[in-house]
């Protein structure tokens, strides 16, 4: 299974493609952190690839 | 080397216990589980861990472990989110690990031997993976491994009926970062799950060889009431206990029995070892603490005789019954019952308890 992870560009904080498509924007689950997350952070072809697969992302 | 620790999960084994909190912090010798990994990863000269965490008891694993400065470690967070499977949490933290090896280590389990000779293990040959056996007598039970005479695994089997051997996975495990790539081949298994030992076996059909250590000392994996009492029972029994908090003259403490600062023992007690009793603990006249009991902070017992069991903390205990083999969750209250009419056991019980009166 291809695994998408986004890295917070603040504090390295690694969120899954399913928590953030769930989310859409989530503030960032890091200590301290206010950054913001979005899926679209995530680069294009990992989003087209999650979306096609979404269900193999859900248990 | 880095460490992954992994802290998802749901704990459904573990409710009421669990309706609260994350299974990683029940405590084990008035210790969070968890902790106990900290420092086994740390012994090993790991201070980069990626924690895993799942959707429950996210905030509570951050509030505690913060960001490792606590334990001489650097500690980055892993959003797992959905429950994929062990092999899923792996490739959750491809981006953190990049190319070194790691650890990985079930947060809920403890091991006395802690992780340094299954990584020293996998450091001394080149292995694609290095696996943690421990010998078990219902290996029907268990994904089990079958070795070779070096100690290399030649095959991994699920729970099978004829196993080739007795030696089964815990959940201790040092990867190349090679199983990415295995990990990425991987399709759900039966259960929707990621499965670490098939991430495994693709490496060892892509050749890689994969190292195994057999565990010696005891390995429990906490996901139940008795496995918590178990694992009490037998960390108690080779920690070192040290008694820091005050003991009243006419207090009998026998046997080695932790008592933290500002934990009291006060005069009429008994206190038979080993114990833990936690800071803010008060054991009053006529109570008798008996082996493997730890008493977390801020409770107070009075009159009652308990023995084996976890009290977790903020308890007020005070009855003359007798409590043995018990877990008694955060702020659960024990009265006493003796003077009520119509005679009989008064409860307020939540949701998953299990009791026998
Ligand atoms: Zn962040």
């Amino acid at each position: 299974m291809h695994i998408i992870t986004h890295a917070c560009t603040q504090c390295g904080t690694v969120v899954s493609a399913n928590e953030l498509e769930s989310n859409r924007v989530m503030k960032c689950p890091g200590l301290d952190c206010e950054n913001v997350l979005r899926f679209t952070d995530l680069d294009e072809s990992d989003q087209e690839h999650f979306l096609d697969n979404k269900a193999s992302y859900e248990l | 080397m880095k460490g992954v620790l992994l802290s998802g999960g749901t704990g459904s084994r573990l409710r009421p216990i669990t309706h609260t909190g994350p299974k990683q912090l029940v405590p084990v010798a008035n210790k969070p589980v968890l902790e106990y990994a900290v420092e086994d990863l740390k012994e090993a000269g790991i201070t980069e861990i990626g924690v895993i965490l799942g959707h429950k008891g996210r905030e509570e694993i951050q509030d505690l472990l913060g960001n490792g400065s606590d334990y001489g470690v650097e500690i980055t967070y892993i959003v797992q989110g959905n429950p994929l499977g062990l092999a899923h949490a792996a490739g959750c933290a491809k981006d953190f690990v990049g190319d070194d090896d790691f650890v990985m280590y079930l947060g809920d389990n403890i091991l006395k031997e802690g992780v340094v000779d299954l990584v020293e293990s996998f450091e001394s040959g080149d292995f694609g993976a290095g696996i943690a056996l421990q010998e078990v007598d219902n290996p029907q039970q268990f994904g089990i491994a079958d070795v070779d005479d070096q100690g290399n695994v030649t095959q991994l089997i699920e729970k099978p009926d004829e196993p080739p051997t007795n030696l089964a996975l815990i959940g201790m495990y040092v990867f190349s970062p090679a199983v990415f790539d295995a990990i990425e081949k991987l399709e759900p298994s039966w259960r929707g799950e990621l499965e670490i030992t098939d991430a495994i076996q693709l490496l060892l059909e892509d050749g890689y060889a994969i190292d195994s250590h057999v565990v010696e000392g005891w390995w429990k994996d906490t996901g139940k009431p008795e496995d918590i009492l178990e694992a009490n029972q037998l960390v108690l029994e080779d920690k070192s206990l040290k008694k820091r908090g005050t003991i009243g003259d006419d207090a009998t403490v026998d046997g080695r029995v932790e008592l933290a600062e500002s934990a009291t023992i006060e005069d009429g007690a008994v206190v038979r070892g080993p114990v833990s009793i936690a800071d803010g603990a008060v054991i009053k006249s006529g109570t008798y603490v008996g082996p493997y009991t730890a008493v977390g902070p801020d409770s107070t017992l009075e009159g009652v005789h308990i023995e084996n069991s976890v009290v977790i903390g903020e308890s007020n205990i005070n009855t003359s019954g007798r409590i043995v083999d018990s877990l008694l969750g955060k702020g659960a209250n024990i009265g006493s019952a003796d003077d009520f009419l119509p005679e009989g056991r008064r409860l307020v019980v939540g949701e998953n308890s299990q009791l026998k009166l």
